[in-house]
């Protein structure tokens, strides 16, 4: 099927081109969705309007203690930039797992989140880094919490013409940690994934904790449940023991080729607890100076 | 419809009329007679199709040919000048790492991409692997490629060692 291809020189003339060019025409990032999907006739894309070389919105700088991250930013530079790896662990880990080398650096950080895959690597990330999404459109900018943007497997929130510019990590998180099983270790889509995120008080009590999941339900899940659960709390084995559970139970999964729901039941638990157990060490490793 | 479209493929300029759904696969393979770079699953899974782009490995398969104007781009035939071998090349023969010979080309990009980021660091053997994660070898040879690559990448390092 033919393709139009338009290179716009301009955000605004982006979503211009794709106001006047409707439902077929598509925003290209790295296109490793995409092309995949259209290849596939999952998608009718009879236009692309190319994101990939608008100028600086793949760039990576901090935001008052935390991030920015531009919407074009590959997966390579997630996973080799010094501050993500310091200030947000679980996002370089969760980027280093994505496809293979060539996949990682095409693939970006904004077409993972549009893309809306219930086993994205980065959102449940961005979940439990309590992420907010900016999003450019004809109307002006808007900024919200990840967790609006995901509206079920493969949709979002995004209106027709709004690109996805900036993603915000508000504050670092030094005690952040990100687990994926798959069959296989690498080019592999997850069977389950989890990201957690801890914060410590003064006096050493769970101040915050974020935990969501990957591919145990239409789409990256929050474990609320889990989260309030350990709030207050003095971080324990058997506190995290505690809330794998809760997290086992919050997970909706289905059964298909690559794993059964009772599997994915027992991963959402397994990983839940390692990654909390890690997520804890890095932060008293940051906090101590002493390496985990 | 078919566009004007420039590419700079080994160093040289092409000047060519490409449609839009024209992959950089598909260019370089029936635009420039490139076949070094080979066709296989076309959804980025088995890496034959992999070439450089501004240095870095991508799969050329999902790659539309007109995402790539103005940017560098190498396939294996850009490795090393006409009748020489790159050092890399004579790893793989040493190595003796070549079979069947279909993945070969993808995966000396693959490893080339992977060196140019290493630069000079020393290798790790499952770094190695890791790295070319996204190339698949179907004859399932994969200790020999991994001993080339590991080769080369010790001597290069070795190398820089000798510079300081
Ligand atoms: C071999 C292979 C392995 C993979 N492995 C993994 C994996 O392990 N984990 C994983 O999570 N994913 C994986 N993926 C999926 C894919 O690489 C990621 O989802 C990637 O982040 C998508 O980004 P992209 O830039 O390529 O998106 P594209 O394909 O360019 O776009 C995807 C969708 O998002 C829209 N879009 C893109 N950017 C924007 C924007 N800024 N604003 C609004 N809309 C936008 C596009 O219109 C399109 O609908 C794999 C893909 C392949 C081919």
């Amino acid at each position: 099927m033919p393709l139009n291809f338009h290179r716009p020189s301009s955000l605004r003339e982006a979503m211009d081109l794709k106001q006047d060019l409707g439902e077929a025409c598509h925003f290209l990032a790295g296109g490793t969705d995409l092309m995949i999907q259209r290849n596939r006739g999952r998608k009718i894309v009879g236009a692309v309007v190319d994101l990939s070389r608008l100028r600086g919105l793949d760039r990576i700088e901090p935001l008052g203690d935390g991030l920015r991250i531009g919407a074009l930013a590959r997966m390579r530079a997630l996973e080799t930039d010094e501050r993500v790896r310091i200030l947000a662990p679980a996002l370089a880990e969760a980027a280093r797992v994505v496809g293979g080398a060539q996949v990682r650096h095409m693939a970006t950080l904004g077409g993972n989140i549009a893309n809306a895959s219930p086993a994205a690597d980065t959102v449940p990330v961005l979940l439990a880094l309590a992420a907010f999404v900016v999003v450019l459109g004809p109307n002006g900018e808007r900024r919200v919490p990840i967790a609006e943007l995901l509206a079920g497997r493969g949709r979002t929130t995004l209106q027709a013409a709004e690109i996805i510019t900036h993603v915000e990590l508000p504050r670092p998180a030094r005690g952040s940690a990100f687990l994926k099983a798959g069959r296989r270790k690498a080019m592999e889509i997850a069977v389950v994934n989890a990201a957690v995120s801890l914060e410590l008080d003064a006096k050493g009590l769970i101040h915050a904790a974020r935990l969501a999941l990957g591919a145990v339900a239409d789409r990256s899940l929050v474990v609320a449940d889990a989260e309030a659960m350990m709030r207050g709390q003095a971080p324990s084995p058997e506190l995290f023991k505690a809330a794998a559970t809760l997290a086992r139970d919050a997970s909706r999964p289905i059964s298909d080729v690559r794993a059964s729901a009772d599997y994915r039941r027992h991963l959402a638990s397994v990983l839940t607890e390692r990654a909390l157990t890690l997520a804890h060490k890095r932060l008293v490793a940051a906090t101590t100076g002493i390496p985990a | 419809m078919k566009a004007p479209l420039t590419l700079d493929v080994n160093g040289m300029r092409h000047e060519l009329e490409v449609s839009g759904e024209t992959t950089l696969l598909d260019a370089l393979r029936e635009e420039l007679g490139l076949t070094g770079t080979k066709k296989n699953c076309l959804e980025a899974e088995c890496g034959v199709c992999t070439v450089l782009l501004d240095g870095k490995a991508v799969n050329s398969c999902i790659l539309l040919a007109h995402q790539c104007e103005g940017r560098n781009i190498t396939t294996v035939e850009g490795l090393a000048r006409p009748g020489s071998l790159s050092p890399l090349q004579q790893a793989f023969i040493q190595h003796g790492a070549v079979q069947c010979g279909f993945c070969i080309p993808g995966m000396l990009v693959t490893a080339q991409s992977y060196l140019d980021e290493l630069d000079g660091r020393a290798p790790d053997r499952d770094e190695v692997r890791e790295a070319i994660a996204g190339t698949l070898c179907r004859c399932t040879g994969y200790s020999k490629i991994v001993d080339a690559i590991e080769a080369e990448a010790l001597r290069l390092n070795a190398a820089r060692w000798e510079a300081c």
